[in-house]
């Protein structure tokens, strides 16, 4: 057999590259243990959902990936970089994802354009006139360019959410965190800034989505997590996920949330 | 005594004079102290137990002695210090003026660093978050994200500080210093016309608060740009 053919057959059999590895993640607040023994592997393209009751260590794990919070046990590699606490592995994973917040986290002193234009020019050292092109073709694509002069605060909270979504993609990250994006929005707002989520997710984007929006997550997620008390409790492909949950944790969250 | 012979003339430029050397004295200190509160606050905000305790004890004691007693602790015991610090074979001259400065630098960067404490703790921690998700380096998120809001927020803080400062500049006249109030104060005795010398030296404090205030509106403005806009 030629060395072609093995590699033509690895190539239709392998699966997409890995994205996120965790493996046996664990995680400290002092004595509390908000992680413990998270194994979670994310595929380049892979859009999960990850739902769970409050307190249950979502907002901590995604957070870990971008070492927004350090863990103190296990291992997560992102794109093929190990997050082990130095400098450079701290800022190449940063590089790698983007992230969204449930408070949206503008900077209120700076226009909408500049929001976008900061980190672009500070991180990846695009001239003025590069980064207010890549600010101005993300703001956008997101449809609020025609407020790019305006502040945070002259702005709904939809629209800065939407913003806090293109100011991220501004950096051209292959990975975006979302933590509760619409958690913090009135119901009207809510569809606009899942719409802009669902575009990206339309476009390939890996994502990883905290959200309680589980109309969301069937259409858009390829699996969805559930956690409980610091750990992945189950974890299947969404049809399955939504038709046949195993546990008696997930179906009395899933009795609940979907009333 | 006539109104502007030579003689009220000449304490007139006198006190000039130490108008002059009272902006200098103000000038140099708050700045200094400026530079240095910030910087100290900054430090100060780390985690590390030791910076803590010490910055504890040590802003205590600068914040609880009275700034005169600095001020003559640097003027009469300022050479014997710098003589242990830097050997005693060489002497050193300590000014009025210099212990001054380093007296108001010393009191008031303690309050400028407590003030900069405040504005962090004041700042959502999204904002730190933000820029680290970002991957803006420590010194460019500080530089662009949160000293431009720090500023907003420790504003009217920075402004009461400025403020007295000017006014305690005085205190440095019984280290010796000829400064505005000293000059106003010989004049006032020679010529027996205690109004007119002192309230002219109130006039200069009076001016100089009503510049104050109308720069202090006009930064205002400025650094609450597009916060501004939500009560409008
Ligand atoms: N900085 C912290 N210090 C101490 N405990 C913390 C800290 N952050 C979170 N915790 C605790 O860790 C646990 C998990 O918190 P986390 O925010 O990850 O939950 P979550 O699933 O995101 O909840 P929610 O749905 O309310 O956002 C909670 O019990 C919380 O109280
Ligand atoms: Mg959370």
């Amino acid at each position: 057999m030629s060395a072609l053919q093995t590699s033509d057959l690895t190539a239709v059999a392998a699966p997409r590259p890995v994205a996120v590895q965790m493996t046996k993640v664990d995680k400290y607040y002092g004595k509390f243990k908000a992680l413990s023994g998270i194994d979670l592997t994310v595929r380049k393209g892979e859009k999960i959902v990850i739902c769970g009751p409050s307190g249950s260590g979502k907002s901590t794990l995604i957070r870990t990936i971008n070492r927004l919070e350090p863990h103190d046990g296990g291992t997560i590699v992102v794109n093929g970089i190990t997050l082990d606490g130095s400098p450079t592995s701290v800022q190449d994973v940063r590089l790698e994802c983007g992230m969204v917040f449930q408070q949206f986290n503008l900077f209120p002193h700076l226009t909408i354009l500049e929001n976008c234009m900061l980190a672009p020019r500070l991180t990846r050292k695009l001239s003025k006139e590069q980064a207010e092109a890549v600010a101005t073709k993300y703001l956008e694509r997101v449809h609020i360019g025609a407020q790019a002069h305006k502040f945070p605060s002259q702005l709904s909270g939809g629209q800065q959410q939407r913003v806090a979504i293109a100011r991220a993609l501004c950096m051209e990250p292959p990975i975006m965190l979302f933590d509760e994006p619409t958690s913090a929005l009135d119901p009207e707002m809510i569809k606009e800034v899942l719409q802009v989520m669902e575009d990206l997710a339309e476009d390939g984007m890996t994502m990883i989505c905290v959200t309680h929006e589980m109309g969301f997550a069937r259409r858009v997620a390829n699996r969805v997590v559930f956690m409980d008390q610091g750990e992945i409790v189950e974890e299947a492909g969404t049809d399955a996920f939504f038709e046949t949950p195993k546990s008696d944790r997930l179906k009395n969250f899933l009795a609940q949330i979907l009333h | 005594m006539e109104l502007f012979s030579d003689q009220f003339n000449g304490y007139l430029w006198q006190m000039a004079q130490g108008a002059y050397v009272t902006l200098q004295l103000f000038a140099a200190g708050f700045s200094l102290a400026l530079v240095i509160g910030v910087l100290v606050g900054i430090i100060t905000l780390s985690k590390n137990i030791v910076i803590q305790a010490f910055w504890k004890v040590y802003s205590s004691i600068i914040m609880g002695v009275p700034s005169l007693l600095i001020i003559f602790l640097l003027y009469y015991g300022g050479s014997a210090m710098l003589s242990g610090i830097f050997g005693t074979d060489r002497s050193f001259d300590v000014t009025p003026f210099g212990a001054g400065v380093a007296a108001l630098t010393i009191v008031y960067a303690c309050y400028i660093a407590e003030l900069v404490h405040g504005a962090v703790m004041n700042l959502p921690k999204g904002q730190f978050e933000a820029c680290s998700a970002l991957a803006i380096r420590p010194i460019a998120a500080w530089r662009h994200v949160i000293l431009p809001q720090l500023t907003r927020l420790a504003l009217p803080g920075l402004i009461n500080i400025w403020m007295i400062v000017l006014k305690d500049t005085p205190l440095v006249s019984l280290a010796g210093l000829n400064d505005l109030v000293a000059n106003a104060k010989i004049a006032a005795g020679a010529t027996k016309e205690p109004f007119i010398f002192f309230i002219a030296a109130s006039l200069f404090f009076i001016a100089f608060s009503a510049l104050t205030l109308r720069l202090s509106a006009r930064l205002e403005t400025r650094f609450n740009r597009g916060i501004a806009e939500v009560k409008a």
